[in-house]
């Protein structure tokens, strides 16, 4: 069967574009809606500025522009949480001035970089269930929005403890991460997720970055104002705060959940089931695959999180660099993200296309490899320039692997999607807040001892990627399973119903998800045995 | 890509330069001649010391076992770091080579050599940071490289310290915008989600 470029994963009948599976009477259905009577007049498919997929999916990711609701939504949710990377790390590049003003000690320094990770690895879990619950849209929001009071209270800030309380407050609202990966994850449809995701986490991430040249902008500006020091930090910490209230009520006011409208209207009118929490929550933590992603992040975005925390203080004080010129080199790595990290995604998805699931683990595995190898190699280097240069292809292989370890996310579980974002991002937090405290906290390590002994951890907590396996695509060395029942995608993604549920049609999300997600088959997707839907919904014949 | 190739060899050039320029990089703190001046550092008034307020009298002259006198050209007085002050801070250590060394970080004033007594009054600057502190100053060569040194307290360094406190930075100004601010956030917050809350039960009741 030769696949017809309209269709979506070469089954039968997709090119029915525009069947929505909800229709009860007709097989077929057209598209021109006011000729024929049989569609529901509110078929919205027609009305969408980008070709969708059956579960109203974008199928193609078209970053310049701001249609409703897709690329809206990937737009305001990438800026969101690079605002929420602006405040979380926006004190590390003034800390040579806070240290002073606060009288802080190396270890106070190292808890609070720790204290400033620590707290999203409880707001992420929380965000996967607030989104799978009440929408992305109000997870983003309450984020942006009940955090911005802690960005604000630097101002407030006088000792080592009250220091450390606040940037774990302000670290909170890191949860937006997740929030802006489910949001993309429900706009954009599987086969381009790794992409679409890749540059809304790089993007975001690019905040990390961007801080390390702000802030210090920030502060010598407010201080030409006249303000001593010890109150332009406090002070600059204002721009922060006031970037994340613009942003909260940019997203309440422009964006929408779903692509079909958002979640509470949607609820309410019936067309989307509200789902157990308890089940959600189950189904992610049963699911081996999720902590096996938990750990895997742990040690790219961790490291990466730790880095920002650390390396503007680190050439400052190894190469005495100064406070303007630390943050650029410091700010270089968080910039890399811009193309580092969809670089991932789109190597996830190419791999996909050409091996499928086993082509997106080896991505994986390679990419945060050799992003670990480069950290050793950084920590080691005694001159500048080699430092930099480390410090480069480091960024690049780390925040790639970021990239495409959202490749992978989105297909271990879809009724639990939300949940496995957060606890996987929330992996990323707890693995970076375990290296500071490891290695940056104390006078045990010199930094740069500190950055290679996190590199060979990396190394070796990135092997677990080999022992994700998919019954029906295999793993990095077994193949797919080739028994009849497990073979197939919708096996995996029904087992997260129980037959009670099945037969109330709660479920149907997830098979048209599984049919969606045959292209992880790689080239053999093309060949797929297509096998009849469980509920005799006639949306493919 | 090709252009961020460009950009980091730019960089990465520039960066040789800067490095290339430090010839003068392997001068020790060590080499230099001990207690050349005698310095004395008396504070304005017993206690700790507030930063942007209280003041030190800062007095110096040529000590009777100095010997490399003729090279004197400037003198610089700095505000230094006790021990007790660099203990797990390691951006204060003291290191044997002079441009690695960051014991004495805070410029008090630089003058030009003169064999006589001199003296200064100096007020704390109010960015000084909380700590204990002594006085030293430098005698510096006509190409600006260190020859000799004294201070205000001894060898080890535990005679004759002053201790700082410094300003808190805060101001009420800054403490009510920031509450202000952080209410207007919670609150359109709020406002939207209740907001919504009642549209979406006005859909469910058509």
């Amino acid at each position: 069967m030769a696949p017809n470029h309209s269709n979506e994963n070469g089954s039968i009948g997709s090119s029915l574009h525009g069947v929505t599976a909800r229709e009860q009477i007709f097989c077929f259905s057209v598209e021109d809606g006011p000729s024929s009577q049989a569609i529901r007049s509110d078929d919205p498919t027609a009305k969408f500025a980008l070709p969708v997929d059956s579960e109203h999916r974008a199928k193609v990711f078209k970053p310049l522009s701001f249609a409703k609701p897709h690329m809206r939504a990937f737009h305001l949710g990438w800026i969101s949480f690079f605002t929420c990377f602006i405040s979380t790390f926006a004190a590390a590049p003034l800390v040579p001035v806070i240290r002073d003003n606060l009288d802080l000690t190396k270890t106070d320094i190292g808890n609070a970089g720790v204290a400033s990770v620590s707290g999203a690895i409880f707001s992420r879990l929380a965000m996967g269930a607030v989104c799978d619950l009440l929408g992305a849209r109000y997870g983003t929001a309450f984020s942006l929005m009940l955090s911005a009071p802690a960005v604000f209270s630097m101002s407030f800030v006088a000792d080592a403890g009250s220091y450390l309380a606040v940037r774990f407050m302000i670290g909170f609202c890191l949860a937006t991460f997740v929030s802006c990966q489910y949001w993309t994850s429900v706009m954009f449809t599987g086969k381009i997720i790794g992409l679409v995701n890749g540059c809304a986490g790089g993007w975001g991430d690019m905040g990390g970055g961007v801080t390390q040249l702000l802030m210090p902008m920030v502060f010598h500006v407010i201080k030409l104002t006249g303000a001593t020091p010890f109150s332009a930090w406090r002070f600059a910490f204002f721009i922060p705060g006031f970037l994340q209230i613009i942003m909260g009520i940019l997203v309440l006011t422009l964006g929408q959940d779903l692509p079909d409208g958002n979640l509470s209207t949607l609820q309410k009118s019936g067309q989307v089931s509200k789902d157990k929490f308890s089940k959600v929550f189950w189904f992610a933590v049963k699911n081996y695959r999720t902590w096996i992603l938990f750990v895997l992040y742990g040690f790219s975005m961790g490291v990466e999180l730790t880095i920002n925390n650390v390396i503007s203080g680190y050439f400052y004080d190894r190469f005495n660099l100064t406070l303007h010129t630390a943050g650029i080199v410091a700010a270089s790595f968080g910039m890399a993200n811009f193309f580092a990290r969809p670089f991932g995604g789109y190597a996830s998805d190419v791999a996909a296309r050409l091996f499928g699931m086993r082509g997106r683990l080896w991505t994986l595995w390679i990419l945060q490899t050799v992003g670990a190898l480069f950290c050793i190699w950084l920590g080691r280097a005694s001159s500048l320039p080699i430092a930099i240069l480390a410090m480069m292809l480091f960024s690049v292989g780390t925040q790639a692997a970021c990239g495409a370890l959202f490749g992978v996310a989105p297909f271990v579980s879809r009724r639990s999607l939300g949940l496995i974002s957060g606890l996987t991002g929330a992996g990323g937090n707890f693995g970076s807040g375990v290296t500071q405290l490891l290695f940056f906290s104390s006078s045990r390590f010199s930094t740069a001892e500190g950055l290679s002994l996190m590199g060979v951890m990396a190394v070796v907590c990135t092997i677990p990627v080999a022992f994700i396996h998919f019954p029906q695509w295999g793993s990095m060395f077994l193949r797919p399973s080739q028994h009849e029942e497990r073979s197939k995608e919708e096996h995996y993604y029904g087992g997260e119903w129980t037959e009670e549920e099945k037969s109330l049609g709660l479920h149907e999300g997830s098979i048209k998800f599984a049919e969606n997600s045959r292209s992880e088959r790689g080239r053999k997707a093309v060949l797929a045995d297509i096998p009849t839907p469980e509920t005799g919904s006639p949306a493919h014949v | 890509m090709a252009i961020h190739k460009i950009i980091l060899a730019s960089f990465l050039v520039y960066l040789m330069i800067q490095f290339s320029h430090g010839a003068t990089k392997e001068r020790l703190f060590s080499d230099l001649e001990k207690d050349a001046l005698d310095v004395t550092a008396k504070p304005s008034r017993q206690g700790v010391l507030d930063a942007g307020i209280d003041k030190l009298s800062i007095t110096w002259k040529l000590s009777s076992t100095a010997k490399k006198q003729a090279n004197f050209k400037t003198i610089k007085v700095k505000l230094c770091y006790a021990p007790v002050s660099q203990v797990d801070r390691p951006w204060r250590k003291t290191e044997n080579e002079l441009f690695k060394d960051k014991t004495c970080p805070h410029k008090i004033i630089t003058r030009a050599y003169n064999k006589s007594s001199q003296s200064f009054k100096y007020t704390l600057d109010r960015d000084i940071p909380t700590g204990t502190y002594f006085v030293r100053t430098y005698a510096v060569d006509a190409k600006d490289h260190e020859v000799a040194f004294g201070q205000s307290t001894n060898e080890a360094k535990t005679t004759n310290l002053f201790s700082v406190q410094a300003i808190s930075g805060r101001h009420k100004s800054l403490d009510i915008a920031s509450v202000c601010f952080s209410v207007f956030s919670v609150l359109a917050l709020l406002v939207f989600f209740v907001n919504e809350k009642r549209k979406a039960k006005l859909e469910q009741s058509k």
